[in-house]
């Protein structure tokens, strides 16, 4: 009985330790998938804003756009909003950001992000959530009626993500998955 | 008489000496030719040897674009010649080793070639088979509005046994292990499509109800 017990334990010992290897040691290739799919969440963003922003968007489309964006963010993460005309920089909720891009006071909007890239590579922490920093630039643009542009400025902004691995049940098996969320966008600096 | 006996004498000994002389004579020529043999073997080996050393020697440092058949034909050859000079079967020692070596590595090549190619075949048999349900996906990806989008998404879920039905990504596969992106539902996925305006995935699994509707799909990132 006492041999049973021991062989279990040195079983279970084996498989936690294994499964605790797998998520501490990730091969190279491992990460870079993993790297390249918080990139994708980024560049996900990017289009639900562009589509939020566009004045041709239908009102319900944009709103369900609003839901898929905030599902993209840790609750709680907010998003700097800042202005060539003032130095002041204010912080929205996902939410109520997307909101206030929707509602903006111009006839078309255009925003395009480019060279969205790491600044600081996604880095294990002691509680196994791996943390980065990706750049991005904003292109913003507001025309009137006519076609004029009103205002026009680009932002760098940077945005922290959060990659955790967690398990879910699906099928009567058990899926493990990469879940990256992106928390604070902070603007870095405006220009015109 | 006695200067005719003396005459027969001389001639006699004359002949002795001829026949000696003949015979001396020939022993000496047989003798040459069997040295000019061996010198002429000799000769043979040494340059063996040297063609052998070259050979061995541009093997072991890659400086032939013979190919490996060619190579292996080359050694067993050299090897035919059973020379027994020392640096020769030192040669021979490392280019057996090096040729065991590039054969080895061949086979395993030629070995993930085959299994490539197998991969390869299943996933064009694969996408044909799922080719009228990634049709869907892409002529929602490619819609032109809001409008065309969800008559396309529409469409979609027809082949679903719900709206619910879950979509899992697989984003990389190492070791017969599955890393994959947050589980979705096909509803959630087909707006991705009509938002993101690209379908840049490949079905991977199909689950099947028993009225033919999908209930789990599995797609993996090209």
């Amino acid at each position: 009985m006492k041999k049973k017990y021991l062989i279990l334990t040195i079983l279970v010992g084996l498989f936690t330790t294994n499964t605790v290897f797998a998520q501490d040691h990730i091969s190279p290739e491992r990460k870079q998938a993993i790297d390249s799919l918080a990139l994708e969440k980024v560049r996900d963003l990017s289009k639900y804003i562009s589509i939020v922003g566009s004045k041709s968007t239908p009102w319900s489309e944009a709103n369900r756009v609003i839901d898929r964006a905030e599902e993209l963010f840790m609750q709680g993460a907010e998003i700097g909003v800042s202005s060539i005309a003032s130095p002041t920089i204010n912080y929205y909720s996902v939410r109520k950001y997307l909101e206030r891009l929707m509602r903006l006071n111009y006839d078309r909007v255009e925003i395009e992000w480019f060279k969205i890239e790491y600044v600081s590579d996604l880095q294990r922490q002691p509680d196994g959530t791996y943390v980065g920093v990706i750049t991005i630039f904003q292109k913003f643009r507001g025309f009137d009626s006519e076609g004029g542009i009103v205002y026009e400025d680009t932002t760098r902004k940077d945005i922290t993500v959060y990659v955790k691995r967690k398990e879910t049940q699906i099928g009567g098996r058990i899926i493990g998955f990469w879940d990256v969320l992106l928390g604070d966008m902070r603007v870095k600096e405006t220009s015109r | 008489m006695k200067k005719k006996q003396m005459m027969r004498q001389l001639g006699r000994f004359g002949l002795i000496l001829l026949i000696a002389a003949i015979g001396l004579g020939g022993n000496t020529g047989c003798k040459s030719k069997k040295k000019l043999a061996r010198e002429q073997a000799a000769a043979e080996y040494a340059a063996r040897v040297e063609q052998a050393t070259r050979d061995l020697t541009s093997i072991l440092n890659d400086q032939t674009d013979w190919t490996l058949d060619q190579k292996e034909t080359r050694f067993n050859t050299i090897k035919s010649w059973n020379l027994q000079d020392e640096e020769v079967l030192r040669l021979l020692d490392l280019v057996e080793d090096k040729l065991a070596r590039e054969r080895a590595e061949a086979e395993r090549k030629a070995e993930e070639e085959r299994l490539r190619r197998v991969e390869d075949e299943r996933q064009r048999a694969e996408a044909a088979r799922y080719a009228p349900i990634e049709n869907h996906f892409i002529a929602v990806a490619g819609a032109p509005d809001f409008n065309s989008s969800n008559e396309r998404i529409a469409q979609a879920l027809q082949l679903f046994a719900t709206p619910d039905v879950p979509v899992l990504i697989i984003i990389s596969q190492a070791g017969g292990f599955n890393d994959y992106d947050r589980p979705t539902t096909i509803r959630k996925y087909l707006d991705y499509l009509k938002d993101q305006k690209a379908y840049s995935n490949r079905i991977e699994q199909v689950k099947y109800d028993a009225n033919g509707k999908i209930i789990e799909l599995e797609l993996i990132k090209k």
